[in-house]
């Protein structure tokens, strides 16, 4: 060793040599280390299918070994922390934020519960939670009928392709608990073969027929709003179609607003349930996104509801959708500010300007109605006849049926602030011209002051006010939970296991 | 000689050798493989280095602007040499930390300094038409509205790279990306 150190000790110029081939080897090395990273990278371009993915497939993990990266962003939505002014990923009892709308909604379900949904991840989950669909000990008992799973999972258009549609409309949400345990998902919206968007469910299809329109004719841009138009609209159950059957329908035969869907409404003579305390044949809007998206500004220039609340990203040079469908508030640098250049802080709070607003106004209306229910009920205690009520609960109907529009829509009040001020507006008239007509009434009747207005001031009160039993409710809702959920999810993870995985590399 | 006092004693000469040499060999490889040498040019090609910049590229190499000024005559300043290298060398060395530790946003936007650049290079050739004296002397307010707001406020398609601003806005267009960095003589060799 030492006599080889010794080389360069006698030849210095042998040093210089052995330092430059040195570069160069190391020099060349790198090169080699780039062509095996180069090939190495070309592996994630590569897209290798994993699984064979057969037609009707429900589950979600499937599709997602072959598209990791939407399917990670999908799972996104089982984030539960983000809280905006009004809404956001986290659940929000809405009952508590705004106790006015128990009595609004006494003799329906809504009084019971109703929360600020949360994301995708949760669609079965939440449905089995809430005291809304009840606590049913058979399949063929419960408050709920089996068209109300038709929003919540990839598992129901395999179910109505078994049974077919008008048999999947028919029956109890019971019926099929142990078939819908799959969260909204891959199937809902793509094709399995070309990952195309595709139509899954029947009632969007048939509204657009009715309206003239053959929805297979729709172009790439409107079918990022339209997979999304399958659920996030108004809709009801028209027993008409078949004996037993609750046929989902889109009321859009006559428009969108909330005054053409009124009118067809009206013309059908459909209501959801009577109230209790006022007697009126109630409407309730569900969640009339799509319409009213439909009237504003974003919608009028192209934009649709993936390019804000589903944005392209680029990870790695490599552009996808990012499936974490959300509030865009909670996504202002990849949503808004691809086309507006203002500052975060500055466009947060544009959209919580029209909020506030829009909120500020469907309050007013919403004491309006509470009174109005009241006042109809002091009326019929002191023996108003049907035909003194009629005009008066049909103003009851239209009033609270505008303000549900502009309640239930999700994010309405960013989407079309016109529009739902103009709603509002009208709903506010509609309510102070009945409650005229009820004071007169009132005066007739020996009852010539005002009818005090009830303590609501929290949801317990409120429900109380109506006489709500929510002991009876939760206890069996918690029974519910206990024994039919595991055995539901039981029988669905014995059938699933049953079908064959084509595991193709 | 300054040299000669740097080299080590002489039976230290084999190892020290062959450890400078590794080191050395390895910057040089990092100079050459991150392109390096390109910064010092004023070529658009050398902006594309990073993939992200391709929407900004593929926007201007297709904008009026394509025939007239290239990336630094807008976005680094052009009043003397040494503010020019400066400011370059301060920018860039921001840039490939962002783009290193991959840390860019999905909508990248232009910060205040930047802004004011543009902003002076804008003027620079369109004086003539921002600096009109005879509406300066007729219109109330009018050096008050011009120097209130900046030219890319309204001029977004031209001078602001189009109206969408994304990573993803321009996913196909023909962008002059980094060439392979391996030397066609030794990817011959591997293919043979």
């Amino acid at each position: 060793m030492n006599n080889k150190l010794k080389i360069t000790e006698k030849r210095p110029w042998l040093a210089w040599v052995l330092f430059a081939a040195t570069i160069v080897i190391v020099f060349l090395l790198g090169l080699l280390a780039s062509t095996i990273v180069e090939r190495r990278m070309e592996a994630t371009f590569v897209n290798v299918p994993l699984v064979d993915i057969k037609s009707f497939e429900p589950r979600n993990e499937v599709w997602g070994q072959n598209f990791p990266r939407q399917f990670q962003s999908y799972y996104g939505t089982s984030d539960t922390t983000f809280r905006s002014k009004y809404n956001g990923n986290a659940m929000i009892d809405m009952l508590e934020e705004e106790p006015a709308m128990v009595v609004l909604w006494a003799g329906y379900a809504f009084s019971r519960d109703y929360s600020q949904g949360r994301g995708h991840y949760y669609a079965i989950t939440d449905v089995h939670n809430t005291l809304r669909t009840g606590g049913p000990k058979t399949p063929d008992e419960g408050l709920q009928p089996s068209t109300c799973w038709t929003c919540k999972s990839p598992d129901v258009p395999r179910i109505m392709e078994q049974e077919g549609v008008t048999q999947f409309y028919t029956g109890t949400w019971a019926r099929l608990g142990q078939e819908i345990v799959n969260p909204i998902g891959c199937a809902d919206c793509h094709d399995e073969k070309t990952m195309n968007l595709r139509i899954s469910r029947p009632a969007l299809v048939e509204a657009f027929e009715r309206r003239g329109r053959d929805i297979t004719k729709a172009g790439y841009q409107e079918m990022r709003s339209l997979v999304c138009a399958q659920c996030h609209v108004e809709y009801y159950f028209n027993k008409n179609v078949a004996e037993g059957a609750n046929y989902l329908t889109f009321p859009w035969d006559n428009g969108f607003s909330a005054e053409t869907i009124a009118e067809y409404y009206d013309n059908i003579a459909f209501s959801d349930w009577t109230h209790a305390l006022s007697k009126t044949p109630m409407l309730k809007a569900q969640h009339p996104d799509y319409e009213v998206y439909m009237t504003g500004i974003h919608a009028t220039r192209g934009v649709s509801c993936a390019d804000c609340h589903m944005p392209y990203i680029s990870e790695g040079g490599q552009k996808f959708t990012d499936h974490k469908m959300q509030s865009p508030l909670n996504n202002i640098a990849n949503s808004c500010q691809v086309c507006h250049r203002e500052e975060t802080s500055r466009l947060i709070q544009d959209v919580y300007d029209r909020q506030d607003r829009i909120v500020e106004i469907r309050r007013e209306l919403e004491n309006q109605l509470v009174s109005a229910h009241v006042e109809a009920k002091t009326a019929w205690d002191l023996g108003a006849t049907e035909e003194q009520m009629k005009d008066i609960l049909q103003g009851i109907r239209h009033a609270q049926w505008r303000w549900d529009y502009a309640a239930a829509t999700h994010g309405g009040s960013f989407h079309s602030p016109v529009e739902l001020g103009k709603t509002i507006a009208n709903g506010i008239s509609i309510a102070q011209e009945t409650r005229i007509k009820l004071a007169r009434l009132l005066a007739g009747l020996g009852h010539n002051k005002a009818v005090p207005f009830p303590d609501i001031s929290t949801k317990e009160k409120a429900q109380e006010f109506i006489g709500l039993d929510m002991k009876t409710f939760r206890a069996e809702k918690e029974e519910f939970l206990k024994t039919m959920v595991p055995q539901w999810l039981k029988e669905a993870e014995k059938r699933e296991a049953s079908w064959e995985r084509n595991q193709i590399n | 000689m300054m040299l000669k006092r740097l080299l080590p004693p002489p039976k230290w000469m084999l190892p020290v050798a062959i450890a400078s040499g590794i080191l050395v060999g390895i910057a040089l490889f990092t100079f050459y493989i991150s392109k390096a040498h390109a910064y010092l040019s004023d070529k658009p090609e050398a902006c594309v280095n990073c993939h992200i910049m391709a929407p900004q590229y593929a926007t201007w190499s297709r904008s009026s602007h394509r025939e007239w000024a290239h990336c630094n005559d807008c976005h680094v300043p052009q009043d003397n040499i040494f503010n020019k290298y400066y400011f370059k060398a301060n920018d860039g060395l921001r840039h490939s930390y962002l783009f290193t530790l991959r840390k860019e946003r999905q909508a990248i936007m232009i910060l205040e300094p930047g802004a004011r650049v543009v902003q002076n290079n804008c003027i620079r050739c369109h004086e003539q038409q921002v600096v009109d004296p005879k509406l300066e002397a007729t219109v109330d307010m009018y050096r008050a509205i011009r120097e209130g707001r900046r030219c890319v406020d309204c001029h977004r398609e031209e001078g602001g790279h189009g109206s969408f601003n994304s990573l993803s806005s321009a996913p196909y267009a023909r962008v002059p990306l980094l060439d392979n960095p391996i030397p066609n003589w030794l990817r011959k060799y591997f293919k043979d």
